[in-house]
């Protein structure tokens, strides 16, 4: 009979030699990468982010289940940029998470943040790290504005790819919508105080300009207070055709909804910040109804077989319907899959420095969003802005995006 | 719109914030006044009022905007939600004392604060993790009347928010000056080492005024909800630093005082979105309370306390 001990002893060693043997058996030559992905997991922006990033985790997970790039195992590591004290993404944070990315040499390329104001944070120290990453939303272009180059990426290389298109073209294109095709004459502008928010109603207030429209005053709105009735009221006072909202949905949704009590005919727009369940959900119809959002990607078309499969896997994994930011993500793991499978099989070292110069040059003719290519900033190539417009329709579920949100078209370019 | 409905619009609007931030005044001034403690965890109790409220209201089948009530249902729902809330939070209130605070009684400097402060967090992490991070909306079973004056428009909760405010602050004034217990809350607030000398439960009065001023908070987020149909995680904050800003204006521990503070609080940031700015409301706001505090370092309804030693 086996003492206590020595039955321990012996299970144990049982224990290790199975576990030595299995790893040997599967992954004898893989060589494990790790991509960092940085959301705000934690906060307001928290169930946007879960969504956002399942993408990735279906893009790698796929890659690993297939051996797409042979010899090569995916690890996606998380990190989370929202804190508590913020209650939503913080940029202090967002800088943390990239030093723990740069300092670990095992990381060879990252995704997100989803916020600009992260991104601002990030940028400069992947830049000293040569680290590259792909952000699936965030839209300031001062990041990857060679203007700012100093400021950014102080190493010269580009490090911050988009999936997406600026703010530089969100802006300026759905002005161009409302002055042109919804045919507005003045308009009264709003933002949220946020970096994005700020960035995109500064450029949508330059172009109203060259456009000619009336801009009836620029207010900034405080995206904690919950009362907007008096700022409204005085917009009320003024009478102009329609609002613009720079900003996301934190102060988006409780502006929806004053809005709709105050200033219930106006025509209002806002950027890809309120393009999303959220208003949806928070605002809810009636208040929701009508507001026309801009998103700096081509939208994803249901007629579209490649889309319609993709939603059908997300659903089977995930139980939940895709954004349009889903299937940047979901792009921006592809471009890194992509990069290390040519890496591979030119036989060249995987590294971070290998993989950045390799994205520069990678070439997606026939992703989920259309052509997929960075220009020698890491903007995307193909600058589309869709613009959508909340039509409810009651047959369908209120909180579907698909089914609430109104494809109307391309805005106009500048 | 003329400017004379643009002023009587920004009135009420300032007037409807004054009411919210005064509801919400009430708490702190209420545990300041008996204990003479700032409770931080009342920002959040608060918001987890308004979430126990939206639960309340989807389990009697109000779920998004769609039910609009009239008549005895609507007062029946409206009763029943604001009893569970209230009980609810007010339960809340007295087990943070009695489990937390308590223990602390004894201890002097601000150690009592900074655990109120660790309990606010701990409540809007649960409620995060619980709930998630999205906007919430409210069902509103309210119809929506409005009765128009010119350009301005008076709606039915506006008039509902002032109503509900005015009846709390009268109660409560009620019954702190002139019920047994409201006596016995303030011998305690004056020296309760005398108060439990002369027959006050002490323990029971400081649990009891937890129970209050966190009923009250459950009522203000409950309020909230119906007011600006929506309930979010972050939505303590700044409601609740106003709220609390009102209170230190008006004069901490003073319940008319509470009400004022609010009411001035409201149409500042009104007049201020009005003439300069949203973004510079908060500056003014707290501008005008340092000012006050200089030339009046109790408030503008406190009194110099005479010191409890």
């Amino acid at each position: 009979m086996l003492s206590r001990r020595s039955a321990f002893k012996a299970a144990a060693g049982i224990a290790a030699a199975g576990t030595f043997a299995i790893t040997e058996a599967a992954h004898a030559a893989d060589k494990v990468v790790k991509v960092g992905m940085d959301l705000s997991l934690t906060g307001a922006d928290a169930e946007s982010a879960a969504r956002v990033g399942n993408g990735a985790i279906l893009a790698f997970e796929d890659a690993n289940k297939y051996a797409e790039v042979p010899g090569i195992k995916f690890d996606l590591v998380k990190f989370d940029d929202g804190t508590a004290t913020a209650g939503q993404y913080d940029p202090a944070q967002a800088a943390t998470n990239a030093r723990k990315m740069v300092s670990d040499k095992g990381f060879i390329a990252a995704l997100g943040p989803q916020m600009s104001g992260a991104g601002k944070a990030m940028s400069p120290i992947l830049s000293e790290g040569n680290l590259a990453i792909i952000t699936p939303s965030s839209t300031n272009p001062d990041i990857t504005d060679p203007k700012f180059a100093a400021q950014y990426r102080p190493k010269g290389k580009a490090v911050y790819f988009r999936t997406v298109t600026t703010d530089a073209y969100q802006g300026p294109n759905m002005a161009n919508f409302l002055a042109k095709t919804v045919g507005i004459k003045s308009v009264y502008i709003l933002d949220d105080s946020g970096a994005y928010g700020v960035g995109i109603a500064d450029s949508f207030e330059r172009r109203c300009k060259e456009l000619g429209l009336n801009v009836m005053g620029r207010d900034r709105l405080d995206p904690k207070a919950a009362d907007y009735s008096a700022v409204l009221t005085k917009i009320k006072s003024l009478n102009p055709d329609a609002l613009y909202y720079g900003g996301v949905g934190q102060a988006g949704v409780k502006l929806a909804k004053q809005v709709y009590e105050i200033l219930p005919k106006i025509i209002k727009a806002g950027g890809d910040g309120i393009y999303g369940v959220e208003l949806l959900k928070g605002a809810g119809f009636p208040a929701a109804d009508g507001w026309y959002a801009s998103n700096a990607s081509p939208h994803k078309d249901e007629g579209d077989k490649k889309i319609k499969e993709f939603s059908d896997r997300f659903n089977a994994r995930f139980k939940g319907s895709p954004d349009d930011y889903t299937l940047t993500m979901y792009v921006a793991a592809r471009a890194i899959i992509e990069t290390v499978k040519v890496l591979q099989a030119a036989g060249k070292p995987v590294t971070r420095d290998t993989v950045r110069d390799g994205l520069q040059n990678v070439r997606m003719a026939n992703s989920l969003i259309g052509p997929v290519e960075f220009d020698e900033n890491g903007d995307l190539k193909n600058k589309v802005i869709s613009v959508f417009q909340v039509k409810k329709d009651a047959a369908k579920p209120l909180d579907n995006m698909d089914d609430q949100f109104a494809y109307v078209g391309i805005a106009p370019m500048s | 719109m003329t400017s004379g409905d643009l002023f009587l619009q920004q009135l009420i609007n300032g007037l409807n914030l004054g009411a919210m931030y005064s509801l919400l005044a009430l708490g702190f001034t209420l545990v300041y006044g008996i204990m003479e403690l700032i409770n931080f965890s009342h920002f959040n109790v608060f918001m987890v009022g308004a979430f126990i409220a939206l639960g309340v209201l989807k389990l009697m089948g109000m779920d998004g905007q769609t039910v609009i009530l009239s008549g005895l249902p609507l007062i029946g729902v409206i009763l029943v939600t604001f009893v569970v809330t209230m009980f609810a939070t007010g339960m809340i209130g007295v087990g943070i004392e009695r489990v937390l605070l308590r223990p602390l009684r004894a201890v002097t400097g601000p150690a009592a604060m900074i655990l109120t402060i660790g309990v606010s967090y701990i409540l809007f992490n649960i409620i995060l993790i619980g709930v998630g991070g999205d906007t919430r909306n409210f069902a509103n079973p309210l119809p929506s009347i409005t009765w128009a004056f010119g350009g301005a428009n008076l709606r039915l909760r506006d008039v509902l928010i002032w109503f509900i405010a005015i009846v709390l602050m009268l109660g409560l004034t009620y019954f702190v000056q002139y019920t047994k217990l409201g006596k016995g809350m303030r011998a305690t607030a004056q020296d309760p080492e005398a108060a439990r000398m002369m027959g006050v439960e002490v323990d029971s009065v400081v649990g009891l005024s937890f129970f209050i001023g966190s009923a009250l908070a459950g009522a203000s987020g409950l309020i909230f909800g119906l007011y600006y149909n929506y309930a979010k995680v972050d939505m303590g904050f700044s409601a609740g630093l106003r709220a609390f800003t009102a209170a230190v204006l008006g004069g901490i521990g003073n319940v008319p005082g509470a009400m004022l503070g609010g009411v001035l609080i409201g149409l500042i940031e009104s007049s201020s979105s009005q003439l300069i700015g949203q973004a510079w409301a908060d500056v003014i706001i707290f501008s005008i309370l340092v000012i006050v505090l200089v030339f009046r370092p109790a408030g503008l309804l406190g009194r110099q306390a005479p010191n409890k030693s």
